[in-house]
C-alpha cells in the first residue's frame, strides 16, 4: 500500500526554508573561514517531490554527466543527503575553495578531496541546523563521492520503488564571477518525513505561538 | 555592541535611497529602534522609535495573513541566517495597505552570536501592481519572457516562459537547458555566452521539440539587445505561433500543388465532356435513324400494299407475277432494315417475356452452326440453376446470330467460337449504365483478329463497319447495344488486336425461373368479318390511299381523315360507324389523343392504332388494338377483325 504525503506547504514551507537558509549561511560562513570572503550560499526555493520527479528536475537543468557529495544521517527521522553539481562545475568549485592557486593537475589530483571536504561543510551545516532549531540530534556519515545521471543519484532503477520522496533544494552558489550551481536533495521515506512535518510544527509553534498570530 | 547611527543621519541617508522606513534590533535588549518613518508607518511616535520601544513592535502593523511567515524568517536571521529578505503587507494607521519589501541583516559578535539585526523597508506597492499586470499579461496572452546578461550561464525567466517550452517552472534555467528544446539544425533561442559577438536583434521564429510532451512547436521570439560596458543584456518574450505556421505550411501546400490539382480537374472534365459529346452524338443518330426508320417504314407499306392490291388485278401473268414477288421481297428486306434502325434508336417493339437462356441457345444452335460453316465450331458453357432473363426472345436470337457472325468473320481461318453465360450479382455504379441487381451475364468469345482502341471505341457507333462497303450495314452492334439498353441492361465490348474479343450483353436476371415455353407462331385465323363502315386517319397521303384501298378491298366502306380533327367531324356525323383506324403519330392530334376524345362519345367504337414506334403510351391500352407499321393486307384484316370483336 503506498501511504500519501501531504505537500509541505505554507508555513510548514516557510520554516523549512528558513532552517535551511541558517544552514547554508553557517555553511557559506565556515567556507568563507576556509577560503577568504568569497562565498554566498542562498536558497531561492525548496520542494518535496517523488524520486522521479527530482531525477527530471535536475536532468531538466543539467545536461552534462552530475557529482554528488553524499551523506546518510539518522535520528527521530533518517535519509540520505546528496550536494549535487554539474560535472563541469566541480573542478571550478574545487578552484574557488582553494584560491586559484593551484596548477591545473594539482585541481585535479585533489578534487576528489577537496569536494568531500566541501559537501562534508554544506551539508554538515544544513543538518546540523535542522537538528539544532528543531531541538533535535542527528548523527551522520562520512562522506562519498558519485558520479553518475540524475536517475542513479536517486537510486531510480527498474526494481526499486520509487515511492521515496526527496526534500529538494536548489541553491545559489556566488562565488566571485565563477558560475557556480548545485543543488541539495535529502531523500527520505515517508514515516520520515511525517516526523519532520511534527518536528516542523512544534518550531511554529515556538516562533509564532499557538495561533500564529500574536503579535 | 555595535554603534549606534544618529536618527539625523539614518533620516537622511533613507531619504536619498528612496527607503519607506528603517529599523535597528538590539537583540540582548529586546528593543527596537527605528526611524520616524518607520514610526509613522507603524503609527507609534517618532520619540519612542528613537529611544527603543519592545522588540515585538516589529511585527504588529504586518498583515495578519503574513505575520507567522515573517516570524519565521525573523526567527531564521536570530538563529543564524544571514540575509533577510522579505516581502509583507503593512497597515498604516489610516488603514491604507503597502507591500513592504524588508532587506535586513545580522550582525555577529566574535563568537558567531547574532547581537543585532537592521534593515530598511522600501514600498513596493507600485511594483507589486505592475508584476501581477505583467503576469496577467504573460498568462492570457501567452507570452512568456527572459532576461540574460552575456557571460552567464543561466537565463531569467518566466513561469509562462517554462510552460511554453514545456519545462517546470522557474525563476532561471541554464541556458543549455533552453537550447536543449530546439529541434536539431536550429540556431539558439538564447546565444551561447561564450560567443562574443552582440546579437543584432532577437527577430526569429524557432522550432523546438517541447520538453514535457515532445510536440513539435513553433516559437517567435522579439525583444530587445541593450548594450552595457562590453557586454550586453537581452530582454525579450516568446510566444507560440505553431497555428500560424501550420496554416502557412497548408496554404503553401495548396498552392504548390494547384496546377497539378486544376490539370487533374480538367482531364477529369474532358472526359465527362467527351462522354457526354459521345452522348450526345449517339441521341441525335438515334433520332435521326429513328425518324428515317418511321418514313421509309410508310413508303414501303406504301409500296408493298399496293403491289398486293396488283397482284390481285393483274391477268395471270407468270412474269408479272414474279416481278411483283421481286419487288415483294425488296421491300420485306426493307422492313428488316428499319427494323434493326430501330432497334439501334431503342424504339422497336419488343415483347418481354421471361427466357431461359439455355434453352434459347440450344434451339439456335442449328442455326448458328450452318450459319457459321464447317471451319468454325460452336462450345458452350452454361452452369446449372441459371436464372431467366426478361427479353425479347426473336431479338436477343438475332443478337446471338449477329454477335456469332461477327466471331466468325474476325477468324477467316476458321476456329472456335465460345457462349457463356453467368449469373452476376452488379453493386451500383460498378458497371457503367447499370443499377444495383441480378444480372445474368452472357458472352460471346472469340479468339481472333480482334481490334484496335479506336476500332473498339466506335464498334457500336450506328453505320460503322469494318466489313467493306455492301458486306455489312454497319448497324449490328449498334442494334445490339439499343436492344441491351431497351432492355435495362447493357453491352459490352473487350478486345485487343490479335488476341480476339469478348462480346458481352447484361440481362436482367428474373426471379421466377421458368421452363422456356415452346414459341408456336399461332395464327388465329379469324371468322369473315361482314361489310363495315370504316374511318381511316392517317397524315400521311400515301399511307392513307394505302389503308383505304386495301380496306375496300376486303369489302368496307371507308372514309378518310387526314387529321385528328378531321376525324373527329366525320365521326359526329356518321352514328352507325363501326370502326376507326388512326395512325398514331401525327402533327397537332396524336392518335392516342383522338382516341381519348372518340372513347368519350362514343365509348363501344372499335378502335385500331397504328404505329410504327415500339411503345404505346401506358395510358393507350384497354380496348385497343395496335397494328404495328408497316402491314400487309392480312395484318390489317386480322387487326379489323380482332377490333370488332374487343370493342
Amino acid at each position: 500500500m503506498v501511504e500519501k504525503f501531504e505537500a509541505i506547504v505554507g508555513l510548514e514551507r516557510d520554516a523549512l526554508t528558513e532552517i535551511m537558509n541558517i544552514g547554508v549561511s553557517r555553511a557559506a560562513s565556515s567556507l568563507r573561514k576556509m577560503v577568504g570572503d568569497q562565498v554566498h550560499l542562498s536558497v531561492p526555493s525548496i520542494d518535496v517531490v517523488n524520486r522521479r520527479r527530482a531525477a527530471r528536475l535536475i536532468s531538466e537543468r543539467e545536461i552534462s554527466e552530475l557529482i554528488a557529495v553524499r551523506q546518510d544521517f539518522s535520528g527521530p527521522f533518517s535519509g540520505r543527503a546528496l550536494l549535487i553539481f554539474p560535472e563541469t562545475n566541480s573542478l571550478e568549485l574545487v578552484r574557488a575553495v582553494t584560491g586559484d592557486e593551484l596548477s591545473a593537475q594539482e585541481v585535479i589530483d585533489m578534487e576528489h578531496e577537496a569536494l568531500a571536504e566541501t559537501g562534508n561543510v554544506i551539508l554538515n551545516s544544513c543538518l546540523a541546523t535542522m537538528a539544532n532549531m528543531l531541538k533535535r540530534s542527528l548523527s551522520m556519515t562520512i562522506p562519498e563521492i558519485l558520479r553518475g545521471s540524475g536517475d542513479s543519484l536517486f537510486e531510480i532503477s527498474d526494481e526499486s520503488s520509487s515511492d521515496g520522496l526527496v526534500l529538494f533544494l536548489y541553491i545559489d552558489f556566488a562565488v566571485k564571477k565563477r558560475d557556480i550551481r548545485g543543488y541539495i536533495a535529502m531523500m527520505m521515506d515517508i514515516p520520515s518525513l511525517e516526523i519532520l512535518r511534527e518536528l516542523l510544527r512544534e518550531f511554529i509553534a515556538r516562533v509564532v505561538g499557538a495561533d500564529g498570530l500574536n503579535a | 555592541m555595535a554603534s549606534m547611527p544618529s536618527s539625523e543621519q539614518i533620516h537622511s541617508l533613507l531619504t536619498a535611497t528612496g527607503a519607506s522606513g528603517a529599523w535597528y534590533c538590539d537583540v540582548s535588549a529586546n528593543k527596537l529602534y527605528t526611524d520616524s518613518r518607520f514610526a509613522e508607518l507603524y503609527g507609534f511616535e517618532p520619540q519612542d522609535g528613537i529611544m527603543g520601544i519592545p522588540s515585538q513592535v516589529f511585527f504588529q502593523a504586518i498583515h495578519p495573513d503574513d505575520r507567522a511567515r515573517i516570524r519565521i524568517a525573523v526567527a531564521g536571521v536570530l538563529a543564524g541566517a544571514e540575509l533577510f529578505s522579505k516581502e509583507f503587507r503593512v497597515i498604516a494607521p489610516d488603514g491604507s495597505m503597502h507591500w513592504m519589501h524588508a532587506r535586513g541583516q545580522s550582525h555577529l559578535d566574535d563568537q558567531d552570536e547574532v547581537i543585532a539585526f537592521s534593515g530598511v523597508l522600501v514600498d513596493v506597492s507600485e511594483r507589486k501592481r505592475t508584476e501581477e499586470r505583467l503576469r496577467i499579461a504573460q498568462s492570457a496572452g501567452g507570452v512568456g519572457t527572459f532576461e540574460y546578461v552575456d557571460g552567464f550561464a543561466t537565463v531569467t525567466v518566466s513561469d509562462e516562459f517554462c510552460r511554453l517550452l514545456g519545462l517546470h517552472p522557474a525563476v532561471s534555467l541554464p541556458i543549455q537547458t533552453i537550447n536543449g528544446v530546439m529541434l536539431p539544425g536550429q540556431p539558439q533561442l538564447i546565444p551561447n555566452g561564450r560567443t562574443k559577438d552582440i546579437p543584432e536583434s532577437l527577430e526569429g521564429i524557432f522550432q523546438i521539440v517541447r520538453n514535457d510532451d515532445g510536440r513539435q512547436c513553433w516559437i517567435a521570439r522579439r525583444g530587445e539587445v541593450l548594450r552595457e560596458g562590453g557586454g550586453y543584456r537581452l530582454i525579450g518574450v516568446i510566444y507560440d505561433v505553431t497555428t500560424t505556421k501550420l496554416q502557412e505550411a497548408a496554404l503553401r501546400e495548396l498552392n504548390d500543388t494547384l496546377e497539378s490539382r486544376v490539370a487533374e480537374e480538367l482531364a477529369i472534365r474532358h472526359v465527362a465532356e467527351e462522354a457526354l459529346r459521345q452522348a450526345q452524338k449517339m441521341e441525335a443518330l438515334g433520332q435521326l435513324t429513328g425518324g428515317i426508320a418511321h418514313d421509309f417504314n410508310n413508303l414501303l407499306m406504301a409500296i408493298s400494299s399496293s403491289l398486293a392490291l396488283l397482284k390481285k388485278r393483274i391477268p395471270d401473268d407468270p412474269q408479272a407475277h414474279r416481278m411483283i414477288a421481286n419487288a415483294l421481297q425488296g421491300t420485306q428486306r426493307g422492313a428488316a432494315l428499319t427494323q434493326r434502325m430501330l432497334a439501334f434508336a431503342r424504339r422497336q417493339d419488343l415483347q418481354s417475356e421471361q427466357i431461359d437462356i439455355v434453352a434459347l441457345v440450344d434451339g439456335m444452335q442449328l442455326l448458328i452452326e450452318r450459319t457459321l460453316g464447317p471451319a468454325w465450331t460452336l462450345q458452350c458453357d452454361f452452369p446449372h440453376d441459371l436464372p431467366a432473363v426478361l427479353a425479347d426472345a426473336n431479338q436477343l436470337e438475332l443478337a446471338l446470330l449477329n454477335l456469332a457472325v461477327n466471331a466468325r468473320d474476325a477468324m477467316p481461318e476458321g476456329g472456335m467460337i465460345r457462349i457463356t453465360a453467368a449469373e452476376e450479382r452488379v453493386t451500383a455504379e460498378a458497371i457503367p449504365g447499370l443499377t444495383a441487381g441480378r444480372y445474368l451475364k452472357i458472352s460471346v468469345i472469340d479468339n481472333g483478329t480482334g481490334m484496335d482502341d479506336e476500332t473498339l471505341a466506335r464498334a457500336t457507333e450506328p453505320f460503322f463497319t469494318t466489313k467493306g462497303v455492301g458486306k455489312g450495314t454497319g448497324l449490328g452492334l449498334s442494334m445490339i447495344d439499343g436492344l441491351a439498353k431497351q432492355l435495362h441492361g447493357t453491352f459490352m465490348l473487350s478486345s485487343s488486336a490479335g488476341l480476339g474479343t469478348t462480346a458481352t450483353l447484361y440481362l436482367l436476371a428474373s426471379d421466377k425461373v421458368v421452363a422456356s415455353q415452346p414459341r408456336l407462331s399461332v395464327v388465329e385465323m379469324e371468322a369473315p368479318v361482314r361489310p363495315l363502315k370504316i374511318v381511316a386517319v392517317d397524315d400521311d397521303f400515301l399511307i392513307l390511299m394505302n389503308t383505304t384501298d386495301l380496306l375496300a378491298d376486303l369489302g368496307h366502306h371507308v372514309m378518310d381523315a387526314s387529321s385528328g380533327s378531321e376525324a373527329l367531324e366525320l365521326i359526329r356525323q356518321c352514328p352507325d360507324l363501326d370502326l376507326l383506324i388512326t395512325d398514331q403519330a401525327m402533327p397537332n392530334m396524336t392518335g392516342t389523343q383522338l382516341l381519348e376524345l372518340v372513347v368519350k362519345e362514343r365509348p363501344n367504337l372499335a378502335v385500331i392504332l397504328a404505329t410504327g414506334y415500339g411503345e404505346l403510351p401506358p395510358e393507350a391500352r384497354g380496348n385497343i388494338v395496335k397494328l404495328s407499321k408497316p402491314f400487309d393486307q392480312d395484318d390489317l384484316a386480322k387487326a379489323v377483325a380482332q377490333a370488332i370483336r374487343v370493342a
